[in-house]
């Protein structure tokens, strides 16, 4: 169950990014998988070289976090590119940042290669505890820690500050908020370097756990779906309830019954859209 | 006039490729006829109705595995069997999929096919023994209209009479398709197309038509998916993955989705284009990337759009 | 003969009452205008009208048959039809085809799959009488999104008519329109309504040029009430009620 913690952990990172964009600007980003690959892929070779430079081991994770916000940059360029359509029906939005997956995946695989990259155990070095019968790694408690403190941190960003409060707005009325004076341009790449933060840091605070894969972004982005359909589009409290959803569910599956892994996800995501298609806490209608 | 002297040049070609043309290029077109057959099933929900399905894929699965199952488990070798096996079993799984899908619209629809593509794919994946896991099914050697061509190797057999076969499949399915897009259905279709609100106030039943293309698009991607599995023997998972369904997408966009052959000269420029690519460069994926990303910023109306030969512009 | 008729409609919004206690009859021959300041009820009581909307109490009866919230599809079938204010076309589609679709619809043949639709003479004479009827015949093949606005107009409306229908519902029918061009468009109408035998005109109309121009009846809406249902002239003799419904300045015209 802690191990679907975990993993609902660095899933809200992802889906967080998710469904501000997607309530922001109502670009539904397919390549948020490829942020999340990214930052892992970066992540390792980050700690790796670190490491090697003589860094204490407990530090890691700093090295980790590290990598992920720098990875930010990218963020208002592919804003930059995103603008050009957006405009258009949503239809070609959505190619667009399909678009985006294949670039990556290739760039990913330029940098770094096919093989899965690993950082080996140095997670372990914050220790294991023993709880309910199981050993966990002290290194995955932090991790959901640290998605907790996020998800709080983003609760405070959106309610009660001045960004937060502008974001809001622009995310209710569009037009509105133009008029009112705000500077779209600039609160959408804020935004979106924002959401690409959030998956590049996920990315990367996961790599302990598993290995950097070429896969791993495009399965990703398959799961970040799964759990912005059933929070609901748009919704942050929906991106949080979501990825616990999905990250219990799927620790439940494979406990039990290995096969229906993913599968059980889908027949969630298609029950509740067929159910309650606006998701569990409604935000956004499309 | 252009447009029918091209038109008449482009059937010649393709009749005469087989003899003129090296073999392994004429092995490239048959995918292209399958996909062509698929997309134009895409292409009745997207640029006739308006819907952009992210699992088309799933019904391009579904044919194939049907093949594969009738060839390898039932050893049934019939070509037209398995095709209209596939045409059945994908009609009747389009029922219960479309009748939900098409309950919603743009970014649901696109959402609810996209997890229904994925569904499919889990499921293929995972119940091994029942699917063949990621290995898949193998396809058997059909025989066509009753004759096995067992004297024929495999690579003559498919550049001979399977590439007559399916390019003939493919002249039906055209043909089929055109007669439905210029019918009073498909006038409806894009009439719910331009103003779905508009359209049911002037009596157009807007959900059961667009359940009715969807039924079809089904259809047309299974055989297509048939097709497509003869050449390669086989039927694997990935042909439901998600991105196949956006590489279906990616290949109507580039034909140009607002002409009635976009399809059509889509899948052919697609798959051309793949093979060059992937012979230059290992990065192929970042090239499409690239192509996808400038055809959607700059040329949204594909190929055919840029040559403007389309009647009716879309809104 | 009754065509249309609301019995005691009410319709809340949560608690906010939208049309309270409405009533209304409408019988063949009859052209109604509904009037009445914003807010007080016009669209909500061509929605429920229409089968768009379902009352929260009360009953519609279209020739005899409950409608409330049927839906625009079947209302169309049992023959009544609607236009909007806001101009509402199908933009790629021709002058011609956006006719053939409400034609194929009334004819039944909406639905053929394999039939070729340009060989369909039947419906294209229908469509060309139709066009001719509101001056588009000479422009058939023309996108509708090309078309000035008077023209979108008159396109929407005749795709309306174009379903035969008995009962015809305009949501201002002239808005948006320049002063010069509303009263041919409204010409337009009345004749094109008597060649295909529309039965009863129902609009809801700001304009009190064309209410009073062409209206045999003019029911007054204030704050989700009939405030009057009555013949022109005797509307225009109620100070009181042109005051509440029209303001001051009208009166002082």
């Amino acid at each position: 169950m802690l191990g679907g913690a975990f993993h609902a952990a660095v899933l809200f990172l992802v889906s967080a990014g998710l469904q501000l964009v997607f309530g922001v600007q109502k670009i539904l980003n397919l390549a948020c998988g490829s942020f999340y690959a990214l930052g892992a892929y970066l992540g390792v070779s980050a700690v790796t070289w670190a490491l090697g430079a003589g860094l204490p081991a407990p530090l890691f994770v700093v090295v980790l976090i590290a990598a992920g916000l720098a990875l930010a940059v990218i963020g208002p360029v592919v804003e930059r590119i995103l603008r050009t359509i957006y405009d258009r029906d949503e239809s070609f939005q959505l190619l667009l940042t399909f678009a985006l997956v294949l670039m990556f995946e290739d760039v990913i695989r330029f940098v770094w290669g096919t093989a899965p990259h690993q950082l080996g155990n140095v997670y372990l070095v914050y220790g294991q505890l023993r709880i309910a019968g199981s050993t966990v790694p002290v290194y995955n408690l932090v991790v959901i820690a640290a998605g907790a403190l996020i998800a709080l941190g983003m609760g405070w960003l959106l309610t009660r500050t001045r960004f937060g409060r502008i974001v809001r707005a622009t995310a209710e009325n569009r037009e509105m908020s133009e008029a009112l004076g705000v500077d779209m341009h600039s609160v959408y790449a804020r935004v979106f370097t924002l959401g690409v933060a959030l998956g590049t840091v996920g990315g990367a605070l996961v790599i302990p756990a598993t290995a950097a894969t070429s896969e791993m972004g495009i399965e990703l982005i398959v799961e970040a779906f799964a759990v912005v359909v059933i929070g609901g589009l748009g919704s942050m409290r929906g991106a949080f309830v979501g990825a616990l959803i999905v990250g219990l569910l799927k620790a439940g599956a494979i406990a039990i019954w290995p096969e229906v892994e993913m599968l059980a996800v889908y027949v969630v995501v298609v029950a509740v859209l067929v159910l309650r298609p606006t998701g569990l806490f409604a935000r956004a209608a499309a | 006039m252009i447009a029918r002297a091209l038109g008449a040049i482009a059937v010649v070609a393709l009749l005469a490729a087989p003899v003129v043309i090296p073999r392994y290029h004429v092995t490239l077109l048959l995918p292209a006829f399958a996909y062509g057959i698929g997309l134009l099933g895409l292409n009745l929900l997207f640029g006739t109705t308006g819907l952009l399905s992210f699992g088309h894929a799933l019904f391009v699965a579904l044919g194939a595995y049907t093949a594969a199952a009738l060839t390898t488990h039932f050893h049934i070798l019939h070509l037209e069997t398995l095709l209209i096996g596939a045409a059945l079993v994908a009609g009747v799984v389009a029922v219960p999929v479309g009748l939900l899908c098409v309950r919603y619209v743009k970014i649901y629809f696109g959402m609810l096919t996209l997890a229904f593509g994925m569904l499919f794919y889990s499921f293929l994946y995972k119940f091994y023994t029942l699917t063949g896991g990621d290995e898949g099914i193998r396809v058997l050697r059909p025989r066509l209209l009753g004759q096995a061509f067992a004297g024929l190797d495999k690579v003559e057999f498919l550049i001979g009479p399977f590439y007559y076969y399916a390019l003939a499949v493919l002249a039906m399915a055209t043909l089929l398709m055109h007669r439905i897009v210029r019918s009073p259905f498909g006038l409806g279709l894009r009439a719910i197309r331009e103003n779905p609100d508009k359209a049911a106030y002037v009596g157009v039943a807007v959900r059961r038509y667009r359940f009715y293309a969807f039924v079809i698009a089904a259809v047309f991607g299974a055989v297509g998916g048939a097709l497509l599995a003869v050449p390669t023997g086989l039927a694997d998972p990935l042909l439901a993955y998600w991105t196949h369904s956006g590489n279906l997408v990616f290949m109507l966009l580039l034909g140009g989705f607002d002409h009635f052959l976009g399809p059509l000269v889509g899948a052919l420029v697609f798959i051309l284009l793949q093979d060059t690519v992937m012979s230059l460069t290992t990065y192929w994926r970042f090239v499409f990337g690239a192509i996808l990303a400038v055809i959607v910023i700059f040329f949204p109306r594909g190929l055919l759009g840029l040559l403007a030969w389309r009647r009716e512009p879309t809104a | 003969m009754t065509l249309l008729e609301a019995v005691d409609v009410r319709k809340f919004y949560g608690t906010f009452c939208a049309l309270d206690g409405v009533s209304l009859t409408i019988a063949a021959g009859q052209f109604v205008s509904i009037i009445g300041p914003n807010g007080a009820g016009k669209t909500t009581l061509v929605n429920v009208l229409t089968g768009l909307l379902a009352p929260t109490s009360g009953r519609v009866r279209f020739k005899g048959d409950e409608v409330a919230g049927i839906g625009p599809v079947r209302l169309a079938r049992l023959g009544m039809a609607r236009s909007f204010q806001l101009v509402n076309v199908f933009p790629g589609l021709t002058v011609g085809e956006t006719l053939a679709v409400p034609v194929l619809a009334r004819r039944r043949r909406g639905g053929r799959l394999l039939a070729s639709l340009a060989r369909d003479r039947e419906t294209w004479s229908d469509v060309a009488e139709i066009a001719a009827l509101f001056g588009l015949g000479d422009r058939l093949e023309r996108p509708a999104r090309t078309l000035p606005q008077g023209d979108k107009k008159l396109l929407d409306v005749a795709s309306a008519f174009a379903l035969r229908p008995e009962v015809v519902l305009m949501d201002e029918p002239t808005s948006g329109v320049s002063t010069a061009d509303k009263h041919a468009i409204m010409q337009t109408l009345v004749q094109a309504a008597a060649r295909m035998g529309v039965q009863a005109i129902i609009q809801v109309e700001h304009d009190m040029d064309i209410v009073f121009g062409y209206s045999d009846r003019i029911v007054a809406l204030h704050q989700g009430r009939v405030l009057a249902d009555a013949t022109p002239d005797a509307v225009r003799a109620d100070e009181r009620l042109i005051d509440t419904v029209l303001g001051r300045s009208y009166l002082a015209r």
